[in-house]
């Protein structure tokens, strides 16, 4: 008996302890779950076309340290990439998106209640145009939708400023513009973009003079929006240079044949024995065992192949100018049903994007870069997946072409840079041209000219007006980081017409 | 007709389809490649065909051959024209989209009437008195076996229906 009170005493001693574990278990619990803050909001104050592409400005934050995930989805396409929030810090990220009726937002972190955000975007059946200026005057152009924009609503992906077809920049915004929105300003004018740049000084015109793509043809200075508006519409009046079509660039290169040989190969070889098997040994059980081997023996064939990609890239500039534009298609065989993470190349993995847009596609996207450093996708046996990337590289290419009395044309290199061997395309006629170096000269003769065997030779005089000339190179990729091995790319330099 | 003639027929026919799916699958697939095209559309087609060819022969060779030679032949006969088409359905399937229980539904219920049909074919062999009767009746029975496949597909497109 007397050992009774001794126990009462241990049991409460025991369950305020445990009250105690409790408290300091839900305490602990409270100080796990961080609490997260997200908001989202689109480039262009929400409008876009369809088919392009746009960006999320996405802004984080936490109570907590604390290393979140951020899920974008838009329509087939989604990206993730992950975050590290430290208390009393905002990040910010800046999410290209191809064009959907509403993009999906969610941030996890660990012990914490996912926070999703829905962003509505507004697809204009018209062009749109684009108008940051710090007045609010309005603008009215024939067939566009004018936007009226912030210094905060332009994007910092260049890929997201496909979303607008023109665009008028003051000086003021463009004085409000961080780093990465020049770039992507940049990148846009880079792209043959059509913009207007309002009472901007000698020093930013002069750096911005080099920027601009198609011999800067597009890009515009005006003191005044009417004047802005009337350069407009002037420029109206010449086309954009329609990029190639990935359907072309692939084109250019045939797909590798190699899984479909091995399939063959191995479909022949099962037949082969399945029919000796039947004149040998006409039993049921070796008719089941050929099967079951062919199939045993074709998988593993499949698994053990190493399926390359394949990257193709198509560029074409003006003589004299610093930049040349590019189109590129990657494509990722497929050998048996899968999903596969394969890595893109960083000096395109900005502008990555599916070529088609059926496709389902996932981007793991690098926060410091903002490009997208992995794609992820499903794929099957035969399938060719084609991620497609665009942008601009600096390109030195001065050529100088005289039309001789005889037919035959004189050629030079009037730049600072030798050229490899090519093909000049003049008359409709593709003629071998030599390598030259700085200053030298060579004649082609008009004889010497021949058809355009090759696809990409076939491409560049489809691209060349048939009074115009026009060079071809192939393109060395081997300075691409990250580029397949099986990569070609050409590029195409034409020379603007005597006046 | 004896067992070991009847399934060695069974199996050249059944690789002989198998061979002309391969040829056209290979083909078909190779033009998609060639042209960047998708050659899931083509690979489904294969597998629907497969399934529909082997279903129109299953019905009337294990009846008519069970019901001359017994059950054993029957299903011998029957499992030998469905199997050699599989290596070819295995890379069809691989290049489909089709789920991969349809294909292993179908692929079991051909191997089902493989097994089954054949005690149709002996019920007859049984149930007919006259024995010179039993090779026309037994045929007869699996053409209509065969029709009721053919339009049981026709209204029902089990069992790729992508």
């Amino acid at each position: 008996m007397s050992s009774l009170p001794a126990l009462s005493i241990s049991d409460a001693v025991a369950r305020r302890l445990l009250l105690l574990g409790v408290a300091l278990c839900c305490l602990s619990q409270a100080n796990a779950a961080p609490r997260v803050e997200l908001t989202a909001a689109p480039a262009w104050k929400g409008w876009t076309r369809p088919g392009r592409t746009t960006e999320i400005d996405v802004r984080l934050s936490a109570d907590s340290a604390v290393r979140a995930s951020l899920d974008v989805v838009a329509a087939r396409q989604s990206t993730d990439s992950t975050v590290e929030l430290q208390p009393g810090r905002v990040a910010r990220l800046q999410i290209a998106v191809g064009s959907a009726a509403s993009v999906d937002v969610e941030a996890r972190a660990p012990s914490a209640p996912p926070v999703r955000r829905g962003v509505s975007l507004a697809l204009s059946e018209s062009p749109l145009l684009g108008v940051a200026v710090a007045s609010d005057e309005r603008v009215a152009l024939d067939g566009f939708h004018a936007l009226a924009l912030a210094a905060d609503d332009l994007p910092r992906n260049g890929s997201a400023y496909a979303s607008v077809d023109a665009l008028i920049v003051d000086a003021p915004t463009l004085a409000a513009l961080d780093h990465r929105q020049l770039a992507a300003l940049v990148t846009y004018a880079a792209d043959c973009g059509r913009l207007v740049l309002m009472n901007i000084d000698q020093r930013v015109r002069r750096l911005l003079d080099d920027a601009g793509g198609c011999g800067g043809r597009f890009m515009m200075q005006a003191k005044s929006l009417a004047e802005a508006t009337s350069m407009l519409t002037a420029s109206l009046a010449t086309s954009l240079p329609a990029a190639l079509s990935p359907s072309s660039i692939g084109e250019l290169a045939r797909p590798s044949p190699a899984a479909w040989n091995a399939v063959a190969v191995s479909l022949a070889v099962y037949f082969a024995a399945a029919v000796l098997a039947l004149v040998f040994i006409p039993s049921l059980p070796a008719i089941v065992l050929t099967s079951a081997l062919a199939i045993v023996g074709t998988l593993a064939l499949l698994q053990g192949m190493y399926p390359r990609s394949q990257l193709i890239v198509w560029s074409e500039g003006e003589s004299g100018t610093q930049l040349a534009r590019y189109q590129a298609v990657q494509r990722f065989p497929g050998l048996v049903r899968e999903r596969v993470r394969v890595p893109l190349p960083p000096q395109l993995g900005a502008a990555a994007q599916s070529c088609e847009p059926g496709q389902t596609m996932h981007y793991e996207v690098d926060v410091t870069s903002g490009r997208a450093t992995f794609a992820e996708f499903e794929t099957r046996l035969f399938r060719q997946v084609t991620l497609c990337y665009s942008g601009s590289f600096p390109m030195q290419r001065t050529i100088a072409v005289d039309a001789r009395a005889d037919g035959s044309r004189s050629v030079r290199n009037a730049g600072t840079r030798a050229w490899p061997r090519g093909a000049l395309l003049a008359g409709g006629v593709a003629r071998d041209l030599p390598a030259l170096g700085p200053g030298a000269a060579t004649v082609i003769d008009a004889r010497s000219g021949g058809s355009a065997g090759d696809s990409a030779l076939r491409t560049a005089q489809t691209r060349t007006r048939s009074d115009s000339t026009a060079a071809l190179w192939s393109l060395d990729l081997a300075g691409v980081a990250g580029a397949p091995i099986d990569s070609t790319g050409w590029l195409l330099v034409s020379v603007a017409p005597p006046r | 007709m004896s067992a070991s003639p009847a399934r060695r027929f069974a199996a050249l026919s059944g690789l002989a389809v198998a061979a002309a799916l391969a040829v056209w699958w290979l083909g078909s697939t190779r033009l998609a490649i060639d042209r960047g095209a998708d050659a899931g559309r083509t690979s489904e087609d294969v597998l629907q065909v497969a399934w529909l060819v082997r279903a129109l022969v299953v019905p009337t060779l294990a009846v008519r051959v069970a019901a001359l030679a017994g059950w054993r032949a029957g299903a011998g006969a029957a499992l030998a024209m469905v199997v050699p088409a599989w290596p070819v359905l295995v890379l069809a399937w691989a290049a489909s989209a089709a789920p991969l229980w349809q294909v292993v539904l179908a692929e079991g219920l051909l191997v089902g009437a493989a097994l089954v049909l054949p005690m149709v074919g002996r019920g007859l062999r049984r149930a007919l008195p006259r024995g010179d009767a039993v090779e026309p009746v037994a045929t007869a029975v699996g053409i209509v076996l065969a029709a009721a496949a053919w339009i049981a597909h026709d209204r029902w497109t089990f069992p790729y229906t992508f």
